[in-house]
């Protein structure tokens, strides 16, 4: 009984792995993200920005007068679940164009899968090398580090007059690139940090950083930090040893949770934000459908999604046509398209966009300051 | 060697399904030259192939030898960061740096054996958990050398004898092949000296330790065994996948391989492998499962733990273990020939008048407790010296001492002429003293053969080399107790009073030139008492033998004594024949000051 | 700039979280004295403890000390169902399957815990808000709490085991079973009574830590780690050791981040363990490790 029960089993998770349904007056875009894991609750933001942008396509028209259906693939959070997603929906004939993970090691890992399969990925991911690797099937849908670091640099040393910085920073992949890119972008505006201090996520305890701090009289500090846990710790200590620097940081700094947890300790400080439901036109659209269909509080996880949706419409719409070359060209065509999260242009690396919103934390409110675009 | 009669229960009609699968795993690396199989697809079979050579040592060291490995993640890591760091860091060949990876995983996890091992069992998970965590650490943050979290691309696949094995078809094939030359050897390892070795370590360490078994060095072996096949897995997988980074090698992978050897039977290589498959088809059959039934993948990681309890309580043996049960259902156990074992030699020459057992002022103290506390004695060769005593006289601590289990306080132990007593154990098994314990030590889940076996094979046995002369040894042994029809009968099957022969018989098949009995009557009924009498009799009548036993039965210590030592509190108070000893007025004092003894 | 005041920030810093470690490693000491195996699940135990007190404190609105009531007692019944579901079935069977079993009853409860709070971390409030200030230094009120908290359960622990019946019925089953059983005494019912406390006292401390590490679903992972660190360290399975080892533990990282380096500093427990395991096996207190025949 167990015996047949167990070998039915094993026979349906093979025959899954052979068996792929497909519909064929659609246009099925692939969407890999983060189902299951510790990274689902992202994951799913992202699945609802997708899912939105494409209601709103089909109720236009969808493309070439076809419906989109989206093909929703776990990545387990991981960076092999990646690998192993992107090479089964990119071995499948019949998708044409895929939404890839917003976590940079995950597109990394999966650059070469990419590659292989030779159709347009829109990906998250905000290491600059992601796009630097003559990968032409890669295309960012966010600003990339460089331009989070420059603008973080340019606000901090051009607005608020500040020189001596401090840079904190988690040793994984996002916050040591973040980190490069930082010191690069303080050296092209003249200045030298006086201290950069990494950690490992998940730290319980930040004295050590926040006495580094101290120490080194700096007057600004600006952070790659990744979990919000250790944004909260480090803020509180921060504040509780009476360090009262400015503080400019990376997206995390003003995300929902870390704003939760870290409570008043945050306030008065600065963040970048690619996103920002009062940024523009189009975010508050967007903001406003998204909370009318979810009832939740957008953010960046659906934000880029629904901008990478409608990108890949965008210009399937404009190339008439969905095959990869060509959708890649119209891609790299696209010139100010206006998105949520500012206007796409894409150069020839395949980044869109060059420019982040400065967002400050006014007693527990994100508040917009400016749109800072650092094209050359 | 002889394996026919070394296996457990065989059946005679199999069922059909062994072949089944036989069929579907060679059928599996070649269906894709006939059909096509998409990348994706090949991936899953890859990363299943190169996993379950991982889960193989986990067989090897959890499944035979019975520690627990949390660190099989970090060994996979060494094979694969060797493998990818080889090629492109330092444009070395794939198979010189597959060999490298193998080699310092191997080295790693000998290592990791010798530090720890001695410590067993807890420290042990404690101590691969860290060394799990602080690989993980290390492959994070020294980036110089292990490009961090963003991990190593790019990683070429090999060409083997001008086969160019970068087509995912031909690696997937490479893969298999490895794997199932190694679920082979893995396979046969249990029937051999070592696989024995370790299978005693799991069931009783102390046993195998005290019949010969160098068991941290069996142990050391598992473990370097254990991480080379994590880095043969880990090498082939970053071939395979061109990718790698520290995620893949994490605590929670090394928690997903022992799952995996958990769920498949963690005895057995097919278990093994098998559970590698399920629980690597299993996310992808969630996927496809119908809506309401969706919100299991949400909680599939909960499944998965509530699974690890569920099996440890129902299904020890995992899948495999139920399979295999009920396979063997279809055939009867053939009855074991007995005809031509030959008669138990346990001839020792008495060429020496000098005693073969000399304690010298020997002490034992726990703390403030004096447990042996200065005896000097003497064990002339050929004879049975009797040790008794009231209850916490010291008996069972002197013999212990005397086997090595014990270090002493102070004193000296001297075997035939040779000072043993800084000797462990089963060096002294090795220098010919044989034992078994009140509380019986056997390995349970072993046959008596295989038992006794292990007995025979301990170094410096006088019998010829090869397999087949142990097992001769051991059945002859088998024989002389009266079990031989009983040689293949799974050992915690058998009556309490079986047991006790099966272990005087695999201290006989070492060929001891001294025995230690330790209350070999405890437990036994009347019956079983004369024939236990009538059989030390007959190890007594002339082969040179030298006993030395403990017993409360004073008829039995009567009846096969040449000699008795009489202990209390941890001093000797008496010493001569049994006439003698018996009707000495300190002796009958000590006796009668105590309720429980059995005179 | 004083450096008198930051090593002795650091060094509070370092007792706080030490304390913490304490008190989970003190949990683990109870079990192995009672059951002879190491609850993996034990640092869950905390995780369990901290979410019980949101569910009850934050999602159901209920004042602090009710709150905190609540959950000990439901940490406490929880101890009573781990033990009927994960130890007893397999207390014949040796150590390997109840550690095996442990570790996956640590796996369902965190992603038990996962599918129904979320990944996203929670915040709980100091039970005192502020701290004390003085000079340059801080002193969280809630590490403060911590820190009395950790010697209020010591000096308890002492009392109960030393000077109470069934502390001395526990102090029985733990030193010998067959001698407890042969005096009478409960043996199963003495283990899963210490089970129940053991996961009491594990929840305390996940409630306790809530607030200054945030209540996520990780958190007991690194926490058990740690605190099984220091049960080797301080001696296997002596509670003075358990408690000294934890301490020490928490300081020594603590200075030796501030010292060495931040990145490496979940790796000192772990090189403190292997240097203690290679010099001196038996811990600051344990005996020796005898075998028995």
């Amino acid at each position: 009984m167990r015996v047949s029960l167990l070998c039915a089993l094993s026979a349906g998770a093979m025959a899954s792995l052979f068996v792929f349904s497909a519909a064929a007056d659609s246009v099925r875009i692939g969407l890999i993200s983060e189902i299951t894991g510790p990274n689902a609750e992202a994951g799913s933001y992202t699945v609802n920005g997708a899912r939105l942008a494409v209601d709103a396509v089909n109720k236009k028209g969808g493309i070439l007068g076809k419906q989109i259906e989206l093909v929703i693939e776990d990545n387990q959070s991981t960076n092999p679940g990646t690998v192993l997603a992107f090479s089964k929906l990119g071995g499948n004939t019949d998708i044409p164009a895929i939404i890839g993970p917003i976590r940079s090691t995950q597109v990394q890992a999966a650059s070469p899968t990419i590659q292989k399969a030779g159709i347009p990925v829109m990906i998250g991911g905000t290491d600059p090398s992601l796009t630097h690797v003559n990968n032409p099937w890669v295309f960012r849908c966010r600003p990339n580090d460089t331009f989070s670091s420059r603008v973080i640099a340019d606000f901090g040393v051009t607005k608020l007059k500040l020189k001596k910085w401090a840079i904190v920073h988690s040793t994984d992949a996002f916050g040591s690139g973040g980190q490069k890119a930082l010191v690069d972008a303080l050296k092209t505006l003249g200045v030298e940090p006086v201290l950069i201090q990494g950690y490992t996520n998940n730290s319980q305890d930040f004295t050590p950083v926040v006495l580094a701090i101290k120490k080194s009289g700096a007057d600004v500090i600006g952070t790659y930090m990744t979990n919000s846990q250790d944004l909260g710790i480090f803020a509180k200590q921060l504040r509780q040893l009476g360090v009262a620097a400015t503080w400019v940081g990376s997206p995390s700094i003003v995300t929902d949770t870390a704003m939760k947890l870290a409570g008043e300790s945050l306030h008065g400080t600065y963040g970048i934000a690619d996103f920002n439901p009062d940024a523009n036109a189009e975010a508050k659209i967007f903001a406003t459908a998204y909370r009318a269909k979810y009832n939740l509080e957008p953010d960046v996880y659906s934000s880029w999604a629904y901008d990478a949706l409608n990108v890949i419409a965008a210009a399937m719409n404009a190339a008439k046509s969905t095959k990869p070359d060509d959708v890649r060209k119209a891609i790299l065509g696209l010139k100010n398209w206006k998105g949520v999260e500012g206007n796409y242009t894409f150069d020839e690396n395949g980044d869109g966009l060059r420019g982040y919103n400065i967002v400050k934390n006014e007693g527990g409110k994100v508040k917009f300051v400016e749109h800072i675009n650092v094209d050359k | 060697m002889s394996t026919q009669s070394l296996e457990t229960p065989r059946a005679r009609r199999l069922s059909p399904w062994p072949f089944i699968l036989l069929a579907i795993a060679v059928a599996v690396p070649l269906l894709p030259y006939f059909t096509n199989v998409s990348h994706f697809v090949l991936s899953i079979f890859m990363q299943a192939s190169t996993y379950a050579i991982a889960v193989l040592g986990m067989v090897v060291v959890l499944g035979y030898t019975g520690q627990i490995n949390l660190a099989q993640a970090a060994f996979f890591g060494f094979g694969a960061y060797g493998v990818a760091l080889g090629t492109v860091s330092y444009g070395l060949s794939f198979w010189l740096s597959l060999a490298m990876g193998i080699g310092i995983a191997g080295l790693a996890g000998g290592i990791l054996g010798l530090t720890t091992l001695r410590l067993g069992g807890h420290y042990l998970a404690m101590i691969t958990i860290s060394f799990q965590q602080i690989f993980d650490l290390v492959a994070v943050n020294w980036i110089q050398v292990t490009h961090g979290p963003d991990g190593i691309a790019g990683i070429a696949r090999p060409s083997l004898f001008g086969h160019d094995l970068s087509d995912d078809r031909a690696y997937l094939l490479l893969c298999s092949l490895v794997l199932y030359a190694m679920m082979a050897a893995v396979w046969y390892l249990p029937q051999t000296r070592l696989g024995r070795a370790m299978r005693g370590v799991r069931e009783n360490e102390l046993a195998a330790e005290v019949v010969g078994v160098h068991t941290l060095r069996t142990k050391v072996i598992a473990f370097t065994l254990c991480a080379a096949l994590g880095g043969v897995g880990g090498g082939l997988y970053a071939g395979g996948f061109a990718y790698i980074s520290p995620d893949n090698f994490n605590f929670q992978r090394a928690v997903e391989f022992l799952s995996m050897v958990l769920l498949g039977g963690v005895q057995s290589p097919f278990g093994g492998a098998l559970g590698t498959t399920l629980l690597i088809l299993l996310p992808e059959w969630l996927k496809e499962m119908p809506p309401s039934l969706q919100f299991i993948k949400d909680v599939y990681l909960a499944i998965y733990g509530l699974a690890v309890i569920l099996i440890m309580v129902f299904m020890p043996e995992g899948i495999w273990g139920l399979l295999r049960s009920k396979w063997m259902k279809f055939g009867r156990t053939a009855p074991v020939d007995t005809s031509g074992i030959k008669l138990l030699n346990l001839d020792i020459a008495v060429t020496e008048a000098t005693p073969l057992l000399k304690l010298e002022g020997l002490r034992k103290y726990f703390g403030g407790l004096r447990a042996v506390d200065g005896i000097d004695l003497e064990i002339s060769r050929g004879t049975v010296h009797a040790l008794i005593g009231p209850n916490g006289s010291g008996k069972t601590t002197t013999l212990n001492v005397v086997n090595g289990i014990y270090r002493p306080t102070g004193g000296r132990i001297i075997i035939d002429g040779s000072d043993v007593t800084l000797k462990s154990p089963h060096e002294r098994a090795a220098h010919g003293l044989g034992r078994t314990f009140q509380n019986i030590r056997l390995f349970p889940s072993m046959s008596a053969l295989e038992n006794v076996i292990v007995g025979a094979q301990r170094d410096n046995n006088p019998i010829e080399p090869g397999g087949k002369a142990l097992v001769a040894r051991a059945m002859s042994a088998l024989q002389f107790v009266g079990l031989a029809d009983r040689a293949d009968a799974i050992v915690r099957s058998l009556p309490y009073g079986h047991q006790r022969l099966v272990e005087i018989a695999r201290a006989l098949a070492g060929h001891p030139k001294l025995l230690l009995l330790d209350e070999p009557a405890a437990g036994l009924n009347q019956t079983e008492k004369m024939e236990l009498v009538e059989l030390l009799k007959k190890l007594r009548s002339g082969h040179g033998l030298t006993v030395f036993l403990i017993d409360h039965d004073m008829g039995l210590v009567e009846k096969v004594s040449d000699r008795i030592t009489v202990l209390n509190f941890g001093k000797k108070i008496a010493e001569g024949t049994p006439q003698e000893v018996l009707r000495h007025p300190d002796v009958i004092a000590a006796y009668l000051g105590d309720s429980n003894a059995a005179a | 700039m004083d450096a008198l005041a930051n090593n002795f920030q650091v060094l509070f810093q370092g007792l706080a979280l030490g304390s913490i470690y304490a008190l989970v490693a003190l949990g683990f000491v109870l079990i192995i004295r009672a059951t002879n195996v190491v609850n993996f699940a034990q640092g869950d135990f905390a995780m369990l403890g901290a979410y019980l007190m949101v569910a009850f404190m934050v999602s159901a609105g209920l004042p602090y000390w009710l709150s905190f009531l609540l959950a000990l007692v439901g940490m406490g019944l929880f101890g009573l169902v781990f033990n009927y579901g994960v130890y007893y079935p397999l207390r014949h069977r040796g150590f390997l399957p109840v550690i095996i079993s442990t570790l996956g009853a640590s796996i369902f409860l965190q992603n038990t815990v996962l599918a129904i709070f979320g990944a996203q971390p929670k915040r709980l409030d100091n039970v005192v808000a502020g701290g004390i200030q003085i000079g340059s230094v801080f002193l969280d009120s809630q590490y403060l709490v911590i820190l009395a908290v950790t010697m209020v359960m010591v000096a308890f622990q002492y009392f109960f085991f030393e000077h109470t019946m069934l502390g001395k019925k526990l102090q029985a089953t733990s030193q010998d079973k067959d001698m407890a059983r042969l005096l009478g005494i409960p043996v199963a019912l003495m283990i899963a009574i210490t089970f129940v406390y053991s996961s009491a006292l594990g929840g305390l401390a996940g409630v306790l830590v809530g607030p200054v590490l945030f209540v996520s679903i990780g958190m007991g992972s690194i926490i058990a780690l740690k605190a099984f660190a220091a049960t080797i360290i301080g001696g296997f399975g002596d509670v003075k050791g358990a408690i000294v080892g934890g301490l020490f533990i928490g300081v020594i990282e603590s200075f030796a981040a501030f010292y060495i380096s931040v990145p490496y500093k979940d790796a000192y427990a772990f090189l403190m363990l292997f240097l203690v395991l290679v010099f001196r096996p038996q811990g600051f207190f344990g005996e020796r490790v005898s075998e028995k025949a």
